[in-house]
């Protein structure tokens, strides 16, 4: 009776868990799939039925030129950002820790700042305040230096640069966090042995920080990964936001779902299109925590 | 042991009290399709904005009943609209109230046809209509109301109110766009061409300084439609079909481009703020820049589009873009009676003249125009001559994904430096794609 007892406790403790996560994130998953294989539209709003795979079909026949364009950006995209995102927040979090360094707590106060920044007022911000060919602070400084105003949103590669550029101002703080709580647990003995050894602050960065900061970064760099992954709201509302489109044609597959099923009030294909999109981000996922994997055992 | 015990049971407790607290925003709010009488019923319209609206009873002309419109327009506009109806409807015990949401639109279409949550009425441009009417939400106006008691709205208006030959919504107001210019920087006259009005700001635009002669949003489809229609182009047709890569749109587009070129970025907040901050001497904007001009302290002058004749010989017409109440057919089931009057309420002059003494709204009622402060009030007389040719925006539910390639097609044109025809080409592909999958 005891042994039951103990089996099914944590059971019933995880149970008001488990229906929460069951109502808001199973149900919509479910439902969207259900969607999915109906003609929900606005011409059957009200009398929608079963059509098989046809919204699928629909969903994959997008797989074209403009989808893998789209996807080669995304990929690109998620690589420079995270590249830049982790060597940045590196060198950043390893200055904030130097020893004798005035001020820290003040620092790293003011650095996340535009984490707690709501993304929506932070990339309007940027958009007016930066951007702006009248009113940004760029380019006060490039016709102040007596070059022409430059419209850095209205064409690819500027653009691309641009939104990457406020991308990191507003993911590096998680970051710059993540990895100086990793530097605090990292045993300041090993340095000193080190330094005992005749070891230079950059084979010191190399042979005991980087190391040590592996197992905490894995995570983290896993789930930042999947945010810059399926990046929407920074390229859509810098560059294509109804009344303010910039003229760069920049598409990620998030993007370009959004623009070619999205806006089109047909449920059940948009539904299906997510649903592609959720099983593309799933096998992205195993295979990041594949690789993951051995590493974090090797260790 | 014993603490811990305890410990375990208030922790199970309290996950149960969560659960419970976050899924009963799941349940439905049985209040308001209570059809009994509260106790505390009064004859007036419940303060709270939670308390259910009374549904119509067989005694209607005893209890009250309250008619709820969802709008995404100046609130304090909306409670002057309500209060004129309510003054007229103070006897019959019915109150009309609005209540302000954003995206109208998409909460339409998510509460349309839920009688609990969802509004009676709501107040948006006539544009939405088709695809209201298509999802089959809306009971048609007609239904409602005597044709006799609408004869004095103007025909325009009508039009846009009217979907496959039913009409469906009860023009309120319309809104066109209008040449605004500050009268202390403009100097000389005003052309009567787009050619002189060009010529205009070859002259007095300076790029590098940031000060400019006309600003517009030279990328949006709806401040290029003046372009657009005076060419004899069209963004969709009745059919459905859109006109992208026309060779009358690809002219608009390309009699705009050298505009565009002397109009800064074409944003929307920079346009608006050089006016106000008088850094452009005039700007192509509707009636709903004139609160932040009048903050501004410019003293503006305001004429119609229609007195700018294009190269063609055609003037520049604008869409119209008309404010209209539909009614959802979830209301109309139990609340005709008292939705009939707040909507005869509205055919009449009164609303209207309201509307444009004190928000500088067009009227969709002609005789309102007969009042003497209407008359003289500068912006609605050269919105009713613009009205006069102003096109009323396609209300077929295609219009809603044609907006996204059309301002696709601008900016690349104007920003980006694309040739017309490659672009009008490519975007034409993307609207017919876009319309397909509406399907």
């Amino acid at each position: 009776m005891e042994n039951t007892k103990k089996k099914y406790l944590p059971w019933l403790y995880c149970l008001p868990s488990f229906l929460l996560i069951g109502a808001i994130v199973l149900f919509p998953i479910l439902y969207t799939g259900y969607i999915s294989f109906t003609n929900m539209n606005l011409y059957h709003w009200q009398d929608y039925t079963f059509i098989g795979i046809d919204n699928y079909v629909r969903a994959l026949g997008k797989v074209d030129s403009g989808f893998l364009s789209a996807l080669a950006t995304t990929l690109l995209w998620t690589l420079v950002n995270m590249v830049l995102d982790v060597a940045i927040a590196y060198v950043l979090a390893v200055g904030l820790n130097t020893d004798g360094l005035r001020a820290k707590r003040i620092y790293k106060t003011l650095l996340v700042f535009p984490w707690a920044m709501p993304a929506y007022v932070s990339i309007l911000v940027w958009r007016v305040g930066m951007f702006n060919t009248e009113f940004g602070l760029l380019n006060k400084i490039v016709t102040s230096l007596g070059f022409d105003k430059v419209d850095f949103l209205s064409r690819n590669v500027p653009a691309f640069i641009s939104c990457m550029v406020l991308n990191l101002w507003m993911s590096l703080p998680y970051m710059i966090v993540m990895i100086d709580g990793g530097l605090q647990s990292i045993d300041k003995s090993m340095y000193e042995s080190a330094v005992l050894d005749g070891a230079n602050p950059w084979q010191k960065s190399i042979y005991i920080t980087v190391p040590s900061l592996k197992k905490i970064m894995a995570p983290i760099v896993i789930m930042t990964t999947f945010t810059m992954f399926k990046q929407f709201d920074i390229l859509y509302l810098l560059t294509m936001q109804k009344g303010a489109v910039s003229g760069s044609t920049l598409q990620t597959i998030i993007t370009y779902a959004h623009q070619n099923a999205f806006v089109s009030n047909n449920y059940g294909l948009s539904s299906a299109v997510s649903m592609v999109i959720f099983v593309i981000i799933i096998l992205f996922s195993l295979w990041t925590n594949t690789a993951a994997v051995p590493e974090r055992k090797g260790k | 042991m014993k603490k811990k015990s305890v410990l375990k049971k208030l922790s199970l407790l309290t996950a149960c009290a969560l659960t419970l607290g976050a899924l009963s925003g799941c349940s439905k709010d049985t209040a308001a399709t209570n059809n009994s009488q509260p106790e505390n019923a009064s004859q007036e319209a419940p303060a709270d904005d939670s308390q259910a609206p009374q549904e119509e009873t067989p005694s209607a002309g005893q209890d009250p009943i309250v008619i709820t419109a969802w709008h995404d327009n100046d609130e304090a506009m909306m409670n002057a609209l309500a209060d004129v109806v309510n003054q007229a409807l103070s006897e019959e015990n019915i109150t009309l109230r609005f209540e302000k949401k954003s995206d109208v639109a998409g909460q339409i279409r998510l509460y349309g046809t839920d009688a609990a949550n969802g509004p009676d009425l709501y107040l948006f441009a006539h544009d939405a209509l088709g695809g209201f009417a298509e999802m089959g939400i809306l009971e048609p106006v007609e239904n409602l109301i005597d044709p006799t008691k609408e004869a004095d709205l103007l025909p325009m208006t009508l039009e846009a109110a009217t979907y496959k030959d039913v009409q469906y919504l009860m023009p309120v107001y319309y809104e066109t766009l209008l040449f605004m210019y500050n009268k202390d920087l403009w100097e000389g006259e005003l052309p009567s061409t787009t050619e002189g009005l060009y010529d205009y700001m070859t002259a007095h635009t300076d790029t590098a300084a940031g000060t400019y002669a006309l600003v517009n949003q030279h990328s949006t489809s709806y401040n290029v439609a003046p372009f657009i229609n005076g060419f004899g182009g069209y963004i969709i047709d009745k059919d459905a079909n859109p006109g992208l890569d026309t060779q009358e749109m690809k002219d608009a587009i390309t009699y705009n481009s050298k505009f565009a070129a002397l109009q800064a970025d074409g944003d929307y907040n920079t346009v608006t703020t050089l006016f106000n901050e008088g850094k452009a001497a005039a700007i192509i904007g509707g009636p709903w820049l004139i609160s932040g001009i009048n903050d501004a302290g410019i003293n503006l002058g305001i004429k119609s589009l229609s007195d700018f004749t294009l190269p063609n010989g055609n003037v520049m017409m604008p869409y119209s873009g008309v404010q209209c109440l539909g009614v959802l057919k979830v209301a109309a089931e139990t609340k005709k009676d008292a939705i009939t009057k707040v909507l005869e309420v509205l055919t009449q002059p009164e609303a209207g003249i309201m509307l444009a003494q004190n928000f500088n709204c067009a009227p969709a009622n002609s005789k309102a125009y007969e009042d003497a402060q209407v008359a003289a009030n500068e912006m609605i007389l050269a919105m009713e001559k613009t009205a006069q040719n102003a096109v009323p925006m396609p209300n077929i539910p295609e219009m809603g994904v044609m907006w996204g390639p059309a301002e696709s097609l601008l900016a690349a044109v104007n920003k980006s430096g694309e040739d017309v025809d490659s672009a009008a080409s490519k975007y034409q592909q993307e609207a017919l794609s876009a319309i397909a999958d509406m399907q």
